[in-house]
């Protein structure tokens, strides 16, 4: 008994000695999506949910300022083809396009 | 830019929820997933939540994470506590699973005569270690503030900190990799990693920039390791340089013959190219350049917009002001929307790249509307704008900022 505790407090003064990272996890868990694409009737919303929130949040449509026009929706998607190699159809630019116009772009109900 | 009137109360009860939360003994998490905040500005409405090694932060983008810091931290102290730091990704990979004991950064590049594999071990007892206190703000912090508006990530004045980096100078480890008289450029990359191959986040500074003695490769960030989220087990620290190049999960290092124009380099994280780095408002820049060091700010934290303030008896203005590295020389206080302004008194200085406190002691002499201002300047002379620098992407912004409260 005496023994077992003693090897049990040298284990634990061993592991204190070595000063390892034992505050720091090895691995992380993040928090699930605080925002949802906005449901629409137009067909960009469905091409929205399989091509863009797989990769990132909503939150990257959701905040952008009230003059975020038809043109940087366009930029942003193309680029997501361009430059990220999103495997998008060219065809479903424009779908999608319209639908972010629409829904977070100038084209906003107040 | 008009202050949205829910906003003094909304924080309110964020704070009573939070803090009723702590009493009852229930778990942060799930209160703080309920939590918002409003910005004062269109578009500002933000959730707050809990992510690992973190307070509740305001979030900017859950996937990938982007975290801004709530602002009343500022007025804790001029060190940003770890769990508080801003966080920043431009990718969704972000690795969620790292071992320390088998971690290496690798050095190569065509410019690199010798290649090198150290693990962190290595780096913490093959070089003298050094410690820096420095701000890391993000280029676009306050972007949301820019009139016209710009599109990006819409940020509020969140997306910075100030902290004491502990790691080895990267001129040290560039030592042992005997760089070719051909070197012209460092790149850095880290374990984040772009879904889908494209547009991976690889920075580069020039040789003389990257053989600068301040810049770090560092595992610590306030005397312990640094917070995953903020790169963990190492980054790089670049002080007085904008966050785009504080490389986080620092895995790869390469010593190269050329200018190096990945997209992040180019077109990402441009300005003018000129002495304002800004064009009239709504144009486009003719030339650009890579962002570079840190504009000149400060900032008013200890009163609110909004705020009555007593008459008679003294109010703290209270601030903290940086700049890109010259150090901060003078800030002035203005309580009359910047027609006069007066001294204020600095705090500790714990470097040239630190958050430098500043204090003002106001007596209100009459009831009424006052427009509080601070205005920096370095040990350059160089201070800080009457009115906002514009350009496309929302960078540098370093206005002169008002603070509108009410004596009574």
């Amino acid at each position: 008994m005496n023994k077992s505790i003693l090897i049990a407090a040298s284990a634990l003064a061993l592991a204190c000695a070595a000063g390892v990272a034992t505050a720091t996890p090895h691995s992380i868990t993040l928090p699930p999506d605080g925002a949802q694409l906005r449901p629409s009737a137009l067909p960009g919303y469905a091409k929205a949910q399989a091509n863009c929130v797989t990769c990132h949040s909503a939150e990257y449509f959701l905040y952008q300022p009230p003059n975020a026009g038809r043109a940087y929706w366009d930029a942003m998607t193309k680029r997501m083809k361009a430059v990220f190699k999103a495997p998008l159809d060219d065809a479903d630019i424009p779908v999608i396009v319209d639908y972010l116009t629409a829904t977070y772009g100038t084209q906003t109900p107040p | 830019m008009a202050t949205h009137p829910l906003s003094s109360r909304r924080r309110r009860l964020i704070a009573a929820g939070l803090g009723a939360a702590a009493t009852a003994g229930f778990g942060r998490s799930a209160l703080a997933q309920g939590a918002t905040f409003e910005h004062s500005f269109a578009t500002g409405g933000r959730n707050m939540a809990i992510f690992p090694g973190k307070r509740p932060m305001i979030v900017l983008t859950s996937r990938p994470p982007q975290l801004e810091t709530p602002f009343e931290v500022f007025n804790d102290g001029v060190i940003t506590p770890n769990d508080a730091f801003f966080v920043r990704y431009h990718n969704a990979g972000i690795p969620t699973s790292i071992d320390p004991d088998t971690y290496v950064v690798k050095i190569g590049g065509n410019a690199a005569g010798k290649a090198l594999s150290l693990s962190l071990a290595d780096l913490k007892t093959k070089f003298k270690p050094v410690d820096i206190v420095a701000v890391n703000q993000c280029s676009g912090n306050s972007r949301a503030r820019f009139n016209p508006r710009v599109t990006g990530g819409q940020l509020g004045d969140g997306a910075m900190g100030n902290a004491r980096w502990t790691g080895v100078r990267l001129r040290d480890v560039l030592a042992l990799a005997e760089l070719k008289p051909s070197a012209r450029q460092v790149t850095f990359d880290g374990l984040d990693n772009a879904l889908f191959g494209g547009g991976d986040f690889v920075k580069a500074l020039n040789l003389d920039q990257a053989m600068d003695a301040d810049v770090l490769v560092a595992w610590q960030m306030n005397g312990t390791d640094l917070p995953w989220l903020n790169g963990y087990p190492v980054r790089l620290v670049v002080p007085g340089y904008y966050g785009t190049y504080w490389v986080k999960h620092l895995s790869q290092i390469d010593v190269v013959d050329e200018v190096y124009d990945g997209f992040w380099m180019r077109p990402a994280y441009r300005i003018p190219d000129n002495d304002c780095a800004c064009v009239v408002p709504g144009t486009a820049p003719t030339a650009t350049r890579p962002i570079g060091r840190f504009t000149v700010r400060s900032f008013i934290t200890s009163v609110k917009e909004g705020q009555r303030i007593p008459i008679g008896g003294p109010t703290v203005i209270r601030g903290i002001a940086f700049d890109g590295g010259a150090g901060i020389r003078e800030v002035g206080v203005s309580t009359d929307g910047g027609k006069s302004w007066r001294p204020a008194f600095l705090g500790e200085d714990l470097g040239r790249y630190s958050f430098r406190e500043f204090t003002f002691p106001f007596v209100p002499d009459r009831t009424g509307a006052y427009d509080l201002r601070a205005c920096a300047w370095n040990r350059a002379g160089v201070g800080q704008p009457t009115t906002a620098n514009w350009q496309p992407a929302g960078y540098m912004r370093n206005v002169i900022e008002s603070v509108n409260v009410t004596a009574a």
